[in-house]
């Protein structure tokens, strides 16, 4: 990955903001800083590699509200929470809520430069992910409806035969717009088509 | 009463009120008395005596007067030569001495007389019982007709006994010749005073003042004849009391207006002798009271005067006891109270100090964070500039101003350190000049931390000017911390919009009003008149004390607070404090 990663620090006291664009910028990401919730949002989010620094509690909407803002958005932008005071209810929540981590101020360098690999990681895997799916997607888009009338029912278990039957065409036009789909889709079998189908199904827009 | 001496001598004052008391408590009827003196002791009589007799003749011309009383002898003559003129019909009643200057056959007619005795001899028995082996005596005595009288008494006492001392006769000597000579007299010796009323150049005294001048200047005891010269520091005597005489005297006079016009009286009653003696007087010259005879009445001695007044002065005690007592009670009362009140201020203090530690407590969360987000900017900042110095490459630029960040942020760290401690500190009362704005801008850290903390907007003015008031900075601190965690409390449960605090500190007409407003539920009607009451509380948590603790300070600033408060609206409380320039009234708690 060439992509010189973006990390995102809302924090609403300016020293400990300051500090940490410093040494986030000083290991060699490129930075961003947010003196509050409202401010991260009315910015616009660039689409790249990256992970957000969450400050838990702010004036105004707190980490948790943006979190879930977020959420509502469809922004998988990974999060790391910081806090001066962790409590159980609210550490819980963060985690449940999807967060790589909850750090208590003051951290030390490598838990969270750590924090931020991992966010970064995570971060990759669902850009990757996605990419994969918006792949598929694009190659699905290109079958001609003959073609997605096959496929549905190819994955749905029926025989060619049937298919023929249902569709009222030739068993041998099955057999050519089958071997296409296979080729558009780049599967390799009918499992592999199932597994594809499931894909489409789970992440349809 | 027709005195021929001065009515005024202390025995004729006791004789006549015992005279009239007992009148007073006998008579069926109203008498109205009369007096006249001829004072012939000091005043020659016999040229005097027809217009005397004159102008009482006028005197007394349209009052009839039933009962004459004539004191002395010269009294007595004075009426026979001039009573049917002066006081026609009236009877007489003789007062005066038997033996010496009056025989009773001598009476006149219709007359009767109360009579006591001089008792010469009975003055110097006692005399010679107190000192028995004295050497000798000495009679002082007058040159007027009744010191003579009394001087040719004594001498025929002296005459009729037994055993003839030796007697030294001291007549109308003048006063201070007479002093040398007493005081000649050896400490043995026995004086006897018999009554001086003038001396051999006729001037006139009054016996009882030569009395006290012959006791002064005496080495040896003096004795005396009359009641009232015991008591003026004569040992003791064979006296007659004025008192009985002039009871005796009622009694006749009350006897004679009750008899008929002829009715023959001739009644001749005797006042007793009997032994009387000062115990200050017996006490100065040594005198042992146990020779006396046992019927001898002992005045002046500190006893008899608890015997004489026991109930008095029983009473008395048992006034000045109740008294005390009350005193005492009252006393033992009002330290009480002072204890009370001491320990309730000390209670009141402590109490202050709780809740002060209790706002802290309050506080720990946004103490905490004010003290972390330094601290984490601290480390982080410094494990920053350990990557600058790996980097190899000269970063100086950059390190000094991590360098000057990690400063600053420990000079807040240890800023709010310090201000805890000045918050849960037990500083006295310290009564300073300060300007409010200052207790505003130290604690708007604190207080921005705690909003953060509750998710509440707090937005802080200050006044454009400066403003001094007069007192004590952490308490006003506390004042300003209380207001505002009260108000945090009412809108913590308030949607996000309504979450928010508004501090404001101006100028007003009567000094800086500290302004504290939320937009929580407000206070209900009924618990606004309790606001500032001591334990009282509509939160779950609260102790009560904060509002009363406030109010308590601003009040010892001089100032006061009050609260505006609409239900679902919110609460504006206001403090108002006097300015330094304008605080004639602070008073410290």
């Amino acid at each position: 990955m060439s992509e010189t990663p973006l990390i995102h620090v809302v924090d609403d006291d300016e020293s400990m903001r300051s500090a940490l664009l410093l040494l986030l910028g000083e290991v060699g990401f490129e930075v961003r800083g947010y003196a509050s919730t409202g401010e991260f949002l009315m910015q616009p989010l660039p689409d790249r590699l990256g992970c957000l620094l969450l400050d838990m509690r702010m004036p105004g909407p707190s980490g948790l509200e943006l979190q879930a803002a977020l959420q509502r958005q469809n922004i998988t932008l990974p999060i790391v929470f910081l806090t001066g005071h962790a409590t159980v209810t609210s550490s819980v929540a963060a985690m449940k809520a999807g967060a790589v981590d909850f750090l208590t101020k003051p951290v030390r360098r490598d838990i969270l430069l750590d924090a931020v690999q991992r966010a970064l990681a995570r971060d990759a895997a669902q850009r990757t992910a996605r990419a994969e799916t918006d792949q598929l997607h694009a190659r699905f888009a290109a079958l001609t409806p003959r073609q997605r009338e096959v496929f549905e029912r190819i994955v749905a278990g029926k025989l060619n035969k049937q298919i023929a039957y249902e569709l009222d065409i030739a068993e041998r036009t099955v057999k050519r717009e089958r071997e296409q789909v296979m080729a558009k889709l780049d599967a390799g079998s009918a499992a592999d088509l199932g597994r594809l189908a499931e894909l489409l199904r789970s992440t349809d827009r | 009463m027709l005195y021929g001496i001065d009515p005024y001598l202390p025995p004729f004052l006791a004789m006549d009120r015992a005279m009239r008391e007992s009148l007073a408590a006998s008579a069926d009827r109203r008498i109205n008395f009369f007096s006249e003196s001829l004072d012939s002791q000091r005043f020659a009589l016999e040229t005097l005596e027809p217009e005397m007799a004159a102008l009482l003749a006028r005197k007394y011309k349209a009052l009839p007067i039933n009962v004459v009383v004539a004191v002395s002898q010269t009294a007595l003559d004075f009426f026979e030569r001039h009573g049917e003129q002066i006081w026609p019909g009236a009877r007489v009643v003789f007062v005066g001495f038997l033996g010496y200057e009056f025989k009773p056959s001598a009476l006149p007619p219709g007359a009767s007389a109360v009579l006591s005795t001089l008792d010469v001899a009975g003055t110097i028995e006692i005399a010679r019982r107190l000192q028995p082996g004295s050497p000798g005596i000495v009679v002082i005595s007058g040159l007027s007709e009744v010191d003579r009288r009394a001087e040719q008494q004594a001498r025929e006492a002296f005459a009729k006994l037994d055993v003839q001392p030796s007697v030294e006769f001291l007549s109308g000597l003048p006063l201070a010749e007479l002093e040398a000579r007493v005081a000649a007299v050896p400490p043995d010796g026995i004086v006897i005073y018999l009554a001086q009323f003038r001396d051999r150049d006729g001037r006139p005294y009054e016996p009882h003042d030569v009395l006290r001048a012959v006791v002064k200047a005496s080495r040896s005891p003096v004795y005396g004849a009359a009641e009232t010269f015991i008591g003026l520091g004569a040992v003791a005597g064979s006296v007659a009391s004025y008192e009985s005489r002039g009871r005796l005297i009622g009694e006749q006079v009350r006897r004679t207006l009750a008899a008929g016009p002829m009715d023959p009286t001739g009644t001749v009653l005797a006042a007793p002798n009997r032994c009387l003696a000062d115990a200050r007087a017996l006490q100065r010259w040594s005198l042992d009271a146990g020779r006396l005879t046992s019927d001898c009445e002992i005045r002046f001695a500190d006893v008899p005067i608890w015997r004489h007044y026991w109930w008095q002065i029983g009473l008395t005690l048992a006034v000045v006891a109740a008294q005390a007592t009350l005193i005492a009670a009252l006393l033992s009362q009002r330290r009480r109270r002072r204890l009370a009140e001491q320990a309730e201020q000390a209670q009141r203090t402590e109490l202050a100090r709780a809740a002060r530690r209790a706002t802290a407590g309050e506080l720990t969360g946004a103490i905490a964070h004010e003290v972390n987000q330094p601290l984490g900017a601290i480390l982080t900042n410094v494990d920053t500039a350990e990557l600058m110095l790996d980097s190899g490459r000269d970063r100086s630029d950059e390190l000094r101003l991590i360098l000057a960040n990690i400063r600053r942020d420990d000079l807040r760290a240890s800023e709010v350190i310090q201000r805890l401690r000045e918050l849960l500190g037990n500083q006295k009362f310290e009564r300073k000049e300060f300007d409010i704005n200052g207790v505003v801008e130290e604690l708007e850290a604190i207080m921005r931390a705690e909003a953060r903390r509750r998710g509440v907007t707090i937005e802080i003015r200050r006044a454009p000017e400066a403003l001094a008031i007069m007192g004590d900075r952490i308490q006003i601190q506390q004042v300003l911390i209380n207001l505002l965690l009260n108000a945090m409390d009412a809108v913590t449960e308030q949607p996000e919009a309504r979450r928010t605090v508004a501090v404001s500190v101006a100028k007003s007409d009567k000094g800086a009003l500290l302004t504290v407003r939320d937009h929580g539920h407000g206070v209900a009607p009924e618990h606004r008149a309790k606001l500032f009451e001591s334990f009282f509380s509509t939160k779950r948590n609260g102790m009560g004390l904060g509002l009363s603790i406030t109010r308590t300070i601003v009040e010892a600033h001089g100032g006061r607070i009050w609260a505006d408060t609409a239900l679902e609206e919110g609460t504006v409380f206001q403090a108002e404090i006097p300015l330094a320039s304008a605080s004639g009234a602070f008073a410290p708690s």
